[in-house]
């Protein structure tokens, strides 16, 4: 007999206990994996090249307040612009849907492929995009979740604009940060609404990203003292900024996580102590045999490790495995896309599973630590 | 009998505190006992028998007195050397045998001879050797539930011998035990006391038990009678 299969059959000696220890530290840490899996990705900025040069400017007011059409012009022939397009939200229901997930925005269709160079797009789909300024294309979690075929018909019913839409799929891009939108002439909407001459901003790409900060200031400047003032700001700055009010959200999330945490540790600590507790006399003969308090310290310790680490295991792995394996975006209907389990997160969790496993055996080691040879052995079995 | 003494007790002291009360378990005892003996410890209950075992063991301190064993004083010796001692130099055979009921006989009895540093072949051989002394070679495999009383006795006397201690401290192993099983159990403790050369302390209520020894002392509120 090794010390490593002592203390394997101690740890196994009531297998329904072991095993319900274990499934509930599997259980709480695959939670804990999905908490911070969903909030990274409610929170994450754009990273990709692409965001970093893209500029957002909307009406100072709010997000909400429309800029005017004539200031294309104006952005267009500031130095260090290389593209604008409008930016127009449509937000409609599609068909009869209660809640439509998959946003539907208004741009210049030419300027596109400038302004989202990361979307792959087949050359004959941008080209049938550009032809018919009724067509629109298409995220390709969204294509795959309604089973879009090319030449579709999209019913669109207008919730914040008066009119109705009806778009034809002319394409399908994938490859950007969000694959959910739909993407349509900005011109159909202006003739829609009738005579809009608003939009709801403007996307523009900077020449170079040398020279980001020096075309957002020119923005600005050039809109001040105009009736309608603007903010321009890099596409990571509108987005941190939208974020941000995902505030309470993360506190939130947070808050869920330590009391997941916290209940862990409480339900471990007293499997723990009862599994110790109940062999108090056991413990007290291995000192009388001369085991010192230093090695029944690491037995306890390996005990409870043991039981966190398979319960890591279990739970980690498992969420690694079943995000990894199973498509997030379907099942949360594209609300969810790519829910990546990152490096950081499964440390995060190993490293509360061995927090678990040394906190947990802190109070029984101590009390066995304590305990003399003469009062262990008068507990009752 | 051999003619070193194996325990040397002057003036030992026990005071337990309960509260405002100091309760005198030894009071200033003085004890010699050979290399070989097999001494019985008789006494009423509360006598401080048992007390005495465990100071001559290692496992409780005196608040008074010395306590040689092979001439080493053990009430001096720090937790960690106490604990070295004890596992090379003290067997112990208890009244509810306290076997660790997930392992087998075997490990039972190889318990103590994980903190040896014996490669796993001298392990099995003293193992198996002990258990032989014992007769329960043929039940090594055996988990202390599918063992008679009697025979879980016996493998507590194999864990007890099987690191080869000068000293074997036995508190009440009969207690628990029918009068055949017990015979047996005393038996094997008188042999080893006999034939190996083992100090055998064994404390017990019972007279017939202490006949097996070849000397009894008697313990009243403390004190040698």
């Amino acid at each position: 007999m090794s010390t490593g299969t002592f203390v394997l059959k101690n740890a196994l000696r009531n297998k329904r206990r072991a095993g319900l220890c274990i499934l509930s530290v599997a259980v709480s840490l695959f939670l804990f994996v999905t908490l911070l899996v969903a909030l990274r990705e409610i929170t994450i900025p754009p990273e990709d090249v692409g965001a970093a040069s893209r500029i957002i400017v909307r009406n100072k007011i709010s997000l909400g307040t429309l800029l005017p059409a004539r200031q294309r012009a104006v952005l267009e022939r500031l130095p260090g612009v290389a593209a604008v397009t409008p930016f127009t939200w449509y937000g409609g229901k599609f068909r009869d849907e209660d809640a439509t997930l998959f946003g539907q925005f208004a741009v210049d269709p030419l300027k596109l492929p400038v302004l989202l160079p990361e979307a792959r797009v087949p050359p004959e789909q941008w080209a049938a995009f550009f032809k018919d300024r009724r067509a629109c294309l298409v995220g390709k979690i969204v294509a795959d979740q309604y089973h879009f075929q090319l030449g579709d018909r999209l019913p669109f019913t207008g919730t914040i604009w008066p009119c109705d839409l009806e778009l034809r799929v002319a394409g399908i891009y994938e490859g950007t940060l969000d694959d959910r939108n739909v993407f349509f002439h900005h011109d159909y909407l202006n003739e829609a609404v009738g005579e809009l001459n608003q939009v709801g901003t403007w996307w523009v790409k900077a020449r170079s990203l040398d020279q980001m900060a020096e075309v957002v200031a020119e923005i600005n400047h050039a809109f001040a003292n105009t009736a309608a003032e603007v903010r321009a700001e890099t596409e990571r700055a509108f987005q941190m900024s939208m974020i941000s009010m995902w505030g309470n959200i993360r506190i939130l999330v947070r808050s869920i996580c330590s009391v997941v945490v916290f209940t862990l540790v409480l339900v471990s600590a007293s499997t723990m102590n009862m599994a110790v507790r109940e062999r108090f006399r056991e413990l007290a003969v291995l000192k009388a045999l001369g085991f010192r308090r230093r090695q029944l310290f690491a037995f306890i310790l390996a005990e409870s490790f043991g039981l966190a680490l398979a319960g890591a295991l279990v739970g980690v792995g498992g969420a690694w495995f079943f995000y990894s394996h199973v498509s997030i975006a379907r099942l949360t209907q594209g609300i969810f896309i790519t829910f990546e389990v990152t490096p950081r997160i499964l440390g995060q969790a190993w490293l509360i599973a061995v927090g678990l496993g040394i906190g947990a055996s802190i109070a029984p080691a101590v009390a066995v630590a304590r305990m003399s040879v003469v009062e262990g052995l008068k507990t009752l079995d | 009998m051999a003619d070193t003494p194996m325990v040397v007790i002057r003036n030992l002291s026990k005071v337990y505190r309960q509260g405002d009360l100091d309760v005198v378990a030894l009071n200033r005892i003085s004890l010699q006992i050979d290399s070989g003996e097999f001494l019985a410890l008789m006494g009423p209950s509360g006598s401080g028998k048992s007390t005495l075992l465990h100071i001559i063991a290692g496992v409780d301190r005196p608040t008074g007195g010395e306590c040689r064993v092979q001439g080493i004083e053990v009430t001096r010796l720090n937790e960690s050397a106490l604990a070295d001692w004890r596992n090379q130099n003290v067997g112990f055979v208890f009244q509810s045998f306290n076997l660790i009921p997930v392992l087998t006989a075997y490990e039972n009895v190889e318990l103590p001879l994980l903190l040896t540093g014996l490669n796993r072949r001298r392990r099995r051989q003293q193992v198996n050797r002990a258990l032989e002394l014992v007769g329960l070679a043929d039940r090594s495999r055996h988990l202390p539930r599918q063992l008679s009383g009697g025979q879980e006795q016996r493998v507590a006397i194999a864990r007890a011998l099987v690191t080869d201690p000068a000293l074997i401290v036995a508190d009440e192993p009969t207690g628990n035990l029918d009068s055949r099983s017990a015979h047996e159990a005393l038996g094997i403790l008188q042999s080893l006391s006999r034939q190996s050369g083992k100090t055998v302390i064994l404390v017990t209520h019972d007279p017939k038990a202490a006949a097996f020894g070849t000397r009894t002392i008697h313990l009243e509120k403390g004190e040698l009678t």
